[in-house]
């Protein structure tokens, strides 16, 4: 399966998916859209992606944010998404907001909706807010579509999300194996097809995957763990793999983060929703109390046995600004080597893979992560 | 008389008073003070005044004081921060402060006064809600959290109550908490009293921002910004605030009956959007050798006041149904609901109104009478950006001229080229037909 060629198809697949299901596509921004809800209303949820065209009109609406906003608003505003019939908002990165406002501002006749979701997620008071906030997202999907959101539907939303998930989750374990069976821009592409297509007709493509994989040959390669900002296409994954290396595990708002944890089905069906989205590995914006970030990116480290870390952070995306400081730190403290640097709309290849290179001979001679990069030693 | 000179004009009669008032704040907290906090208290009541030795600080005036004080230290606390991690598009305020924080001593080389516990600055904010984790990360510390509420669209009162519940939940919980970890009992019968006096204080704020609609302006922004950092404090002594606003607002209104303005040459009025790059206020001087006066912004307290397209206005109250409409205040609990007021966007400061209203300022520039708009963009602060492209499009459309400058953040001048700026202003205010005074 080429999930690069279902990510590049994706406008081609909405206006096919809506010709033939009658329904209404809505588009989201950043994963913590409770996508059940949508999906439970008869919508094909779909996350907005970026690109790295030449921008020729979004500096007029939008200044400083990062790249993928103001290419998000250059295509939305360009039409290239015309088939989308809303967006919702949910509380988050505040750029995303900005570009939610210029997209529904050029575009009154849209359905828009903000969706608060606490920041401060663990307090004890949170989860009631969130599933006030569901219910009237509920009852505005209902009356813009004209349908009733039963029981029902939300149980089979929450399944087939539930199954989205697991099978995400096991195709993700096989890359903990000695020689991962499947590239880290891969792997990323297959989630980016996953968040921009219906997940009943992504889960039956996930379980041929996962048929396909048993079946491949491992590849021996420099094992690398990606975090920061996050992403909208595979391009860093495709030169670290040029390079010898492969990403075998990220903590990214889109990558991990997004398929980690399941519903957990309750009476209460917007309670259980509000409690998996409360409780997800968090970003930066909503692990503003405790820091809980920093663990679970050593967790993952040594769960997935990483020989080192690319930190890239998007240039003006400020709340990864502001938890590199404890992220730098643990990764010292715990002696996994690591390579940072700021992403933009392009970056010089040339330059960025040199670095990446030399990071990468560094790691290659394998004892270094053991004694750690700061001591000299022959090899 | 000088040059240009239209309306009468004469210093401030209650600049002295006001001079004092805030000497007597600083000394009324000089040494008593033990426990020191990060971030702020409640924007209707400094519930901070109401415990014996608890002070709220926030990083965003300090780290701009000291970019304005010392441009090679503010340099020097911010590679600070650059160096361990911190993003450098990250907000001037913050880079600053808690870069002052790793270096361990202030511009005056004192040592940096390490925060006991950190308090929530709840905001839409991207920079703002991170902000408690610096102090924190630095040593552990106490620490409370909050939330700011927000949604788009009309008021929804049903859709607010899980919100008020949780911002109600979480201001008691930190207020009950403090009181333990610190020990120190929080006195409620001085909250009480602040509640009471709080609605007439801001009436007369309100009042006083209406009064600068007024052609000539008695007051320009620069007043305000020294104002408003006045705050009713216990500490000072019952009514001292009370009096000094009514005071303000009978000097503004004799002001304004008998045309004494502010600036004698006043012939071009402008508002702006967000906080000035505060090292480098001069440019309001600078405008004014053209005659041009700024009468605030939404930033400043022009936000005070909800107008009408007819031109009428109305007070917004932020604690509505306030205390003199009979809102029950006998517990904690009462007090915490006016705190956090019935209304979950608020306080509605100019960031929530630029969510929620974006016409905003197009109104105000109609009922200030206001002749242009200067814009600040900021590359490294999110929430005083965010929209502004917007606001000056809107502004076009209705017919008003409107200046841009860029700059890294209000309080940080890594980015902001001065001298081009007055260059700016220069050719905006030729551009409208306008020249020096001094050149006419």
């Amino acid at each position: 399966m080429d999930f690069k060629e279902l990510v590049a198809g994706r406008h081609e697949y909405a206006k096919a998916w809506k010709a033939r299901k009658g329904g209404k596509v809505i588009g989201w921004f950043e994963t913590y859209f409770p996508e059940e809800l949508a999906y439970a209303a008869g919508l094909l949820p779909v996350r907005i992606l970026a690109e790295h065209e030449p921008d020729i009109i979004s500096d007029k609406w939008i200044y400083a944010a990062c790249y993928p906003v103001k290419d998000m608003a250059n295509q939305l505003l360009l039409g290239r998404m015309d088939y989308i019939d809303g967006f919702v908002n949910t509380e988050g990165c505040q750029w995303m907001f900005n570009v939610y406002e210029v997209a529904t501002n050029n575009a009154p006749q849209l359905f828009k909706h903000y969706l608060f979701l606490p920041d401060y997620t663990e307090s004890k008071s949170s989860k009631d807010v969130l599933r006030s906030e569901l219910d009237v997202l509920k009852t505005r999907f209902e009356e813009w579509l004209g349908v009733t959101i039963t029981d029902e539907a939300l149980d089979n939303a929450i399944e087939v999300y539930n199954k989205n998930r697991t099978l995400l989750r096991t195709i993700c374990e096989l890359r903990r194996a000695d020689k991962p069976v499947i590239l880290g821009s891969e792997f990323m592409n297959l989630l980016l097809a996953d968040q921009v297509m219906d997940k009943a007709e992504m889960n039956v493509i996930l379980e041929q995957f996962l048929a396909e994989l048993q079946a491949r040959e491992g590849r021996d390669m420099v094992r690398l763990m990606l975090i920061g900002s996050e992403t909208w296409d595979s391009k860093l994954e495709e030169l670290i793999e040029s390079l010898g290396g492969n990403v075998v595990i990220d903590e990214l708002e889109n990558g991990t983060n997004y398929f980690w944890n399941n519903i957990y089905p309750q009476e209460d069906r917007l309670m259980a929703i509000s409690l998996r989205y409360l409780g997800r590995n968090n970003h930066p914006v909503k692990d503003s109390n405790w820091r809980r970030r920093p663990q679970r990116i050593f967790e993952l480290a040594e769960d997935y046995f990483v020989d080192g870390a690319i930190i890239a952070k998007q240039i003006y995306c400020h709340p990864h600004g502001t938890d590199n400081y404890e992220v730098w730190k643990i990764l010292r403290e715990r002696n996994i080597q690591y390579h940072y640097f700021e992403r933009d709309m392009t970056v010089p290849k040339e330059e960025t893979q040199l670095h990446l290179e030399a990071f990468m001979n560094m790691l290659r001679a394998g004892i270094t992560r053991l004694v750690g990069w700061h001591n000299k030693i022959e090899i | 008389m000088k040059k240009g000179q239209i309306w009468e004009t004469r210093p401030l009669e209650c600049w002295d008073l006001a001079k004092e008032i805030r000497r007597s704040y600083d000394g009324a907290i000089a040494g008593t003070d033990k426990v020191l906090g990060q971030g702020m208290t409640s924007w209707t009541l400094d519930w901070a005044s109401a415990f014996p030795a608890i002070r709220v600080v926030e990083d965003n005036p300090v780290g701009a004081m000291m970019a304005a004080q010392d441009e090679p230290f503010a340099r020097n606390c911010r590679l600070a921060s650059e160096v361990r991690g911190w993003g450098r598009e990250i907000c001037g305020y913050h880079n600053t402060c808690w870069g002052a924080q790793f270096l361990g001593n202030t511009a005056d080389g004192k040592p940096f006064p390490l925060r006991n516990f950190t308090v929530p600055f709840p905001c839409v904010c991207d920079s703002h809600i991170k902000r408690g984790q610096q102090a924190r990360d630095f040593k552990p510390i106490a620490r409370w959290t909050n939330d700011f509420t927000m949604y788009i669209g009309e008021r929804d009162e049903k859709r607010e109550e899980a919100m008020l519940d949780h911002r109600n939940y979480n201001t008691l919980k930190l207020l009950n908490e403090m009181e333990i970890v610190f020990g120190q009992k929080l006195d409620d019968e001085i909250l009480f009293e602040m509640a009471k006096s709080y609605g007439s204080i801001n009436d007369m704020r309100s009042e006083i921002a209406y009064y600068m609609t007024f052609k000539p302006t008695p007051l320009t922004v620069k007043d305000l910004y020294s104002f408003f950092q006045l705050r009713p404090s216990p500490k000072m002594g019952p009514d001292v605030l009370s009096n000094f606003w009514k005071s303000l607002r009978d000097e503004v209104k004799f002001r304004v009956e008998n045309k004494i303005a502010a600036v004698g040459t006043e012939r071009f009025r402008w508002l702006e959007a967000h906080p000035p790059p505060w090292h480098f206020l001069k440019y309001y001087r600078y405008m004014e050798r053209y005659g041009a006066v700024c009468l605030g912004s939404q930033y400043s307290n022009l936000r005070e006041l909800i107008f009408a397209e007819d031109g009428s206005y109305s007070v917004r109250s932020f604690t509505e149904p306030s205390y003199e409409a009979g809102m029950e205040l006998s517990t904690r609990e009462d007090l915490v609901r006016f705190m956090t007021t019935p209304d979950a966007r608020s306080p509605r400061h100019w960031k929530i109104e630029e969510y929620i209203e974006p016409d905003k300022l197009n109104t105000m520039m109609r009922i200030y009478n206001c002749d242009g708009a200067l814009l600040g963009i900021w590359r490294a602060g999110v929430g005083c950006t965010l929209l502004r492209k917007e606001q000056a499009m809107r502004l076009r459309e209705d017919g008003y001229s409107v200046m841009v400058y860029e700059g890294a953040q209000p309080g940080d001048r890594v980015d902001l080229d001065e001298k081009r700026m007055l260059e700016q202003l220069d050719t905006w205010m030729e551009s409208l037909g306008y020249q020096m005074l001094d050149d006419e």
